[in-house]
């Protein structure tokens, strides 16, 4: 079930209605029946392997909150983690690794044939799996208490709102929630309901409409050059970012509107002033996730500078990996890789040139200047994400600073094509959907949007809820469009 | 909670109204797309059936000018494109709703190439759980899936609704808004009439050759690599035998051959030599006439479609041809 669909017009008033309605005993059983129904309505068999999964996970908690030592609790370890990261490569890497190994193979002239496994990625297993292997490492570490009822420990897994796409909750955070009651909140529920109105704005009128601008050169980009591909890759740049935070408004909204905090995923990520700065705003339930659970247990920053800035390498390559099981991925983790080790190489003689260019005495031109070198190096990375193919990523890649001597207007009108035939409304509409979402974040960077919002006069503030869910209904761009994050 | 429920009511009654009042202005003065007409319209008695060929030939409304007295009205041109309505159960579910209650003495025009009869050589069967028992009942190797069972035609089930909310709400793929900047005539290049006649208003072929060459090999270009991949299928025949026999109970069912260019014709016979042959046993078979004009020479806009002033004349052409048929 997709947020924006007719679907879940239905199934959330009903369930938010069921919700309130029933005594505080029956709210967490009705989640759990929620969340499978939810989930089940991808592909009921995708049901099965979620439920297996979580049995595997909770038999694997309690079993090690029952053992003393570490030896005693490792093999439950071992066993969760190869139930957990097997279903992954069984069903998101297998076909890559043996598809790449029968080239390899056939490019050295080595006899080599490889089966391949024609299943279905389920959706949402990247996302659940990660949430389960961090649980049950942080139980094998004695830093979290092993959730004694299954049918909480299900709802964990499996909670609606974040079963699919994220955030990444950790047990620590979630399962105390579990526990408490939630009563009917007007203030959090309403705050919930902004939240995921904004969530559903970012996806329908921003990312949406974006894609149809993304979409023609990166789908047949042999056909473009240097003006088209920049517009292409700009409106992947926003697409990607108004789509995964737009999910993530509508995941965090609808779990607040329930009484549960989800971890913040977003925090203005294109406002960031490097590299590393950006991979601290974005996706902030998964960058945290590969620094507890990969680049700290790889030894982190402690064992000097080449195998810190080796450990940052093998910590976005993996990243890349998580994304799709696929070469452009790994190539964008790489390439995020890299940029790191550049940006943490480079800065005693970054600091020195802005020294020399008096910039620390000019701090808006400086910010100004770090935030738009880092957002076009994110962008350029993220042709490697959207590319079809490797080959179509690297003639993006190479082909963007091409054809800009002559009048653009062909590859323009090429470009603007996708939008129909009213692309100048189309482009005006964006525009402003944009520069609304700039001016969001612009006010988060400087405090809260909501804070900001309730300094408003009452009708100030409802016409604009009036406002933005007009301009959804008459700006959306509805169909079958599915959020990017769901792929993976 | 009751305060929430409240203002909530009270914005969504507020928003509801402004996007109604939109809605009902953007439906009244604008133009929704090439589909949506033939779902606001009544149930009909009298019908155009087939793919784009023939929702752009075939003017419903000089059919009931010359044919009104025969046959119960209304008319419909109930033709959609070859992705949505080849003849397969999901078109005869439409059909079968779109049809008026009641109706006995109607004419039903169904268009027929080989296109619209075909199927992908390597056509998916369903070879699921659920359809084991009827797999092994009918020693059938999985039921065919035809293409186009999950679209806008086999799958929407008003059809005769204005408005048409659930058309609306799933297959109007333009933003919402864009119905009131489309009310315009002049500018639009489709313009699907009440009766549900596509109208392609390009300027007429001898003003434009080149452009009208370059359509003609992209289309060509399109139907050579369907050739080459789909293959007149027996289940396709099987549907047009069961909309045959459906829409006979209900008055009079024409097959016909729309008139295209001479080089898709000649795609087509070398596609399917056979077809005619076919068609025409198929005819008899049926009792029913077989009308063909695939060699009648009309003014095409893309090597396909014949033009909008070529479907006044062909369906005068075909008014004629259907009034001069034994009672």
């Amino acid at each position: 079930m997709l947020f924006n669909s007719l679907h879940f017009l239905v199934f959330f008033p009903v369930v938010i209605g069921l919700y309130f309605a029933l005594p505080g005993r029956w709210r967490a059983p009705l989640l759990l029946v929620s969340s499978y129904y939810f989930y089940l309505s991808w592909k009921p068999a995708y049901g099965l392997l979620l439920a297996a999964t979580t049995l595997l996970d909770y038999f694997s908690g309690v079993r090690m909150s029952r053992l003393a030592s570490p030896a005693q609790r490792r093999p439950w370890l071992y066993l969760s983690l190869a139930s957990n990261l097997g279903t992954l490569f069984i069903f998101k890497y297998f076909n890559f690794f043996t598809h790449t190994a029968v080239e390899l193979a056939a490019a050295l002239h080595v006899p080599f044939a490889a089966p391949t496994l024609a299943l279905a990625l389920p959706v949402g297993v990247s996302f659940y799996t990660f949430q389960s292997v961090a649980y049950i490492v942080d139980v094998y570490q004695g830093k979290l208490a092993a959730e004694q009822h299954l049918g909480r420990f299900a709802l964990f897994v499996a909670f609606w709102p974040q079963l699919v796409a994220g955030p990444i909750e950790r047990g620590g955070q979630m399962l105390p929630q579990l526990q408490q009651p939630h009563g009917f909140d007007y203030g959090r529920v309403a705050s919930g309901l902004r939240l995921m109105a904004w969530g559903m704005f970012k996806k329908v009128v921003i990312a949406d409409r974006l894609a149809l601008l993304a979409n023609p050169a990166f789908d047949h980009p042999q056909g473009f050059e240097g003006p088209a591909l920049l517009v292409a890759v700009a409106a992947f740049t926003g697409q990607i970012y108004a789509d995964f935070s737009g999910y993530t408004d509508l995941a965090r909204g609808a779990a607040r509107v329930l009484g549960y905090n989800l971890v913040l995923n977003f925090r203005q990520p294109y406002l960031a002033t490097s590299v590393g700065d950006f991979w601290r705003r974005w996706h902030m339930s998964l960058s945290s996730w590969f620094r507890d659970y990969v680049y700290i247990p790889l030894g982190g920053s402690r064992a000097g500078k080449v195998r810190t800035q080796l450990n940052v390498f093998i910590v976005f390559l993996l990243s890349g990996l998580w994304h799709g099981a696929s070469w452009t991925f790994i190539l964008w983790g790489a390439l995020h890789g890299t940029y790191l080790i550049a940006e943490s190489l480079t800065a005693p003689s970054r600091a020195a040139l802005a020294q020399r260019l008096r910039l620390p005495a000019r701090p808006g031109l400086q910010r100004l200047l770090s935030t738009g070198t880092t957002l076009a190096l994110v962008a350029y990375a993220w042709i490697f994400f959207r590319a079809n193919s490797l080959p179509d990523a690297l003639y993006v890649a190479g082909h963007l600073f091409q054809g800009w001597g002559r009048l653009p207007t062909a590859q323009l009108t090429a470009a603007l094509a996708g939008l129909g035939r009213h692309f100048g409304a189309e482009l005006l509409v964006a525009a402003i959907a944009v520069a609304l979402l700039a001016l969001s974040d612009y006010r988060a960077e400087r405090g809260s949007v909501a804070r900001w919002l309730a300094g408003w006069p009452v009708a100030g503030r409802w016409a604009g809820y009036a406002g933005l869910l007009l301009a959804i209904l008459y700006f959306g761009v509805f169909g079958s469009s599915q959020f990017i994050y769901f792929q993976f | 909670m009751l305060k929430l429920v409240l203002r909530l009511a009270g914005l969504l009654g507020v928003v509801g109204l402004v996007a109604g009042l939109g809605l009902a202005a953007g439906l009244r003065a604008g133009y929704v797309d090439a589909f949506y007409a033939r779902f606001a319209a009544p149930p009909a008695s009298s019908l155009v059936l087939g793919t784009s060929r023939a929702a752009q030939a075939i003017k419903p409304g000089v059919l009931a000018a010359q044919l009104g007295s025969r046959y119960q009205g209304p008319w419909l041109n109930y033709a959609f494109t070859l992705a949505e309505s080849p003849y397969g159960p999901g078109y005869l579910s439409s059909i079968e709703r779109k049809l008026a209650p009641g109706t006995q003495h109607g004419l039903f025009v169904l268009a027929v190439d080989p296109w619209s009869l075909s199927l992908p050589k390597n056509v998916q069967r369903d070879k699921s759980l659920q359809d084991y028992k009827s797999r092994v009942l009918n020693k059938l190797d999985g039921r065919i899936v035809f293409p186009e069972e999950k679209s806008m035609v086999s799958q929407l089930a008003s059809v005769s609704q204005s408005p048409n909310l659930d058309y609306l709400a799933h297959y109007l793929h333009k933003p919402f808004y864009q119905l009131l900047l489309d009310t315009d005539s002049a500018h639009v290049i489709e313009r699907l009439h009440p009766d549900g006649w596509l109208e392609i208003a390009l300027p007429p072929p001898s003003t434009n050759p080149a452009l009208l060459h370059r359509r003609m090999a992209e289309k060509l270009v399109t139907y050579r690599a369907l050739a080459a991949t789909n293959t007149l299928a027996v289940a396709r025949e099987v549907s047009l035998q069961q909309t045959i026999t459906f829409l006979q109970k209900h008055g009079r069912v024409v097959l016909v051959r729309v008139p295209t260019g001479p080089e898709m014709a000649a795609l087509e016979q070398h596609y399917q030599p056979d077809f005619d042959k076919r068609l025409t046993a198929l005819a008899t078979q049926e009792k029913i006439p077989y009308l063909n004009y695939i060699d009648q020479a009309y003014p095409t806009n893309d090597g396909n479609h014949i033009t909008r002033g070529a479907a006044e004349q062909f369906s005068q052409r075909l008014a004629a041809d259907i009034a001069r048929l034994a009672p």
